[in-house]
């Protein structure tokens, strides 16, 4: 649906954005990670057809934007990090006027408002002036005029900036019902959303690329390590101040109890390393390091339980999206 | 693509929303009366004046040509009026598109940056028409007098909207170049008042120079609308500065672009 190659631009020396060639099928949802500067937004800019690139090509629904401008406008919509709006209109009288500019013919427009402004639960303030709205009402207006024309494809950057929690699920539902029938680029700062949301992330920094893949591939293929967490309970109240007052006895050896817990945990087939800590509640914290694809959850769980003690939780942990994001930023280099 | 149609009718309605346009509409009205009043009284001072010499003398030295006497006057006033407040109605109207954020809305939807223009310059013109109409039943006061004629009326209000047209374009270019709606207004007072009093320096200057001083004056090309006279030359005169204006405009909103923002 979206294809795009070479893509560069360039404000006098500074590259903000450096060779991307990548291709969004249709219905696909695509995410766009990145530190601020990175150059997300100066690449929505240039797909909408607003920024002219330094060097590239852009092609949407098989429309060159450079030789087709108005063709592809057309078929985008698309949602700019500050909404763009009339402050005097109302929301209602905004949207037709969108919908008249995106060429929206006249006898369906008073129908593909409503829609819009059903789909983004404006309708309560519907016929208030944007300039009274609050921040989270503006951003979806901003949100609604993108789809009003009901475009295949939508350009949203920040799509979920201003709106409180609810709202944020809210629209975060809103475009999980647009894919398949609608290509998704969408940008955020929020990572967690991009991994519900998208089949496809790309991270960006400095203007390249740093990785593209599904959230799910990307954990995988980063993580350098497979993590189980385990609570053990203190035996009893007594169990446990005990063993606390010999943990923290001013001896420099440790405790036998946090020592059994390690040297038991670390006789698990797999386990590569085991890291025991005593709460101050008495509860016993130990993480256990394996493989990556070696998965020792159940064989820990059933040591715990042999031994006799009480297993309170017991978890795996990925490494997070954050995480991988914070690694592939920091270290500069792109990796594909 | 009649987009510049659906911007000029926005642009239209926003101007009527905000009190700019009653503001506007009322100062001209009030101060166009004003003008028109006392012209009317200057005249009948003068006529009556000129009664009383040609019952003494036989003749009489003033002219009573009431259409020249007070219509062309009045309408010269009008013009600098209508400059006076042209360049607070156009200092927005690229400026404000920029910091809303709309301007990026605008082009990134199917309209061809012409047609933004043309809209935005369709909406203001309409503005400059609207604040013409309550001048109009002024001549009807006039008619009751006696003589007055028509083909100047028509002729005046035609000046006025060639002299509107420029100015609404030359403030829609100006308003493109800049950031900021009050430069963007001092600029635009800047360049009309020049075209304007470019014409009062003609009387002192070499005959090689009083030709050309004319030939790039607002008051000169309107002064003959003014007086009736309805030449090819004039229209051309304020059309050019319609086309220089939105060119302009259409350049400077694709540079625009470029800039990182």
């Amino acid at each position: 649906m979206i294809s795009v190659s070479q893509l560069t631009k360039r404000y006098g020396r500074h590259t903000a954005v450096d060779n991307l060639t990548f291709d969004v099928g249709k219905g696909e949802v695509l995410g766009f990670l990145g530190p601020n500067g990175a150059g997300k937004t100066t690449t929505m800019r240039m797909l909408t057809g607003y920024l002219p690139p330094s060097k590239g090509r852009i092609k949407v629904d098989g429309f060159d934007l450079y030789e087709r401008p108005i063709d592809c406008k057309r078929r985008i919509g698309y949602l700019p990090e500050n909404p763009p709006l009339y402050p005097d209109m109302t929301v209602r009288k905004f949207l037709e006027f969108v919908a008249e500019i995106k060429d929206v013919p006249a006898r369906g427009r008073a129908d593909a408002v409503q829609r819009a402004i059903a789909r983004t639960r404006l309708e309560e303030v519907a016929g208030k002036r944007i300039a009274k709205l609050s921040k989270g009402y503006r951003q979806r207006v901003g949100l609604a005029q993108a789809i009003v024309h009901d475009p295949p494809v939508l350009i949203l950057d920040e799509p979920t900036s201003s709106l409180d929690p609810k709202q944020r699920v809210e629209v975060r539902d809103l475009i999980a019902g647009l894919r398949g029938s609608h290509t998704v680029i969408l940008s955020t700062h929020i990572l967690s959303e991009v991994s519900t949301i998208a089949d496809r992330v790309f991270i960006l920094n400095r203007g390249k690329v740093m990785a593209v893949d599904s959230p799910a591939n990307l954990g995988l293929r980063l993580r350098a390590r497979e993590l189980v967490k385990v609570e053990i309970a203190a035996r009893t109240p007594e169990d446990g101040a005990e063993a606390l007052s010999r943990d923290t006895g001013g001896e420099a050896k440790a405790s036998p109890c946090i020592e059994q817990v390690k040297a038991a945990l670390a006789q698990v087939p797999g386990a590569l390393r085991v890291d025991v800590e005593r709460q101050e509640s008495g509860t016993v914290h130990a993480q256990v390091e394996s493989a990556v694809g070696h998965d020792i959850r159940a064989e820990v769980a059933d040591l715990v339980i042999a031994r006799g003690w009480r297993l309170l939780s017991l978890g795996g942990e990925s490494l997070s999206l954050e995480e991988i994001f914070l690694k592939l930023t920091d270290e500069g280099e792109p990796r594909a | 693509m009649r987009h510049a149609l659906s911007i000029a009718r926005r642009e239209l309605k926003s101007y009527f929303i905000s009190p700019i346009a009653y503001i506007a509409v009322t100062v001209f009205a009030f101060v166009s009366g004003f003008f028109f009043s006392t012209m009317l009284v200057a005249y009948v001072q003068q006529a009556s004046l000129a009664d009383q010499q040609l019952q003494k003398i036989g003749r009489s030295d003033f002219q009573l040509d009431v259409p020249t006497a007070v219509l062309g006057e009045f309408f010269r006033n009008e013009a600098f009026i209508l400059l006076l407040v042209l360049p607070l109605l156009t200092m927005g109207l690229i400026t404000d598109e920029r910091r809303k954020g709309t301007l990026e809305l605008l082009l990134t939807s199917p309209v061809r940056s012409a047609e933004l223009v043309a809209g935005k310059f369709l909406g203001a013109l309409g503005l400059v028409a609207v604040m013409l109409l309550p001048t109009l039943p002024f001549y009807y006061f006039l008619a009751q007098g006696g003589d007055w004629e028509p083909g100047l009326v028509v002729s005046g209000y035609l000046g006025m909207l060639l002299l509107g047209a420029a100015g609404v374009a030359i403030g829609l270019g100006i308003s493109s170049l800049c950031e900021n709606p009050l430069i963007s207004a001092f600029g635009t007072y800047g360049i009309l008042f020049t075209f304007y009093f470019i014409g009062t320096s003609a009387p002192l200057a070499r005959t090689i120079w009083v030709d050309f001083i004319n030939f790039l004056s607002f008051d000169y090309h309107y002064g003959n609308f003014a007086r009736g006279v309805l030449a090819v030359r004039d229209v051309v005169y304020f059309a050019t500065f319609v086309t220089l204006g939105l060119f302009l405009t259409q350049r400077s909103i694709e540079s625009i672009r470029y800039k990182r923002s």
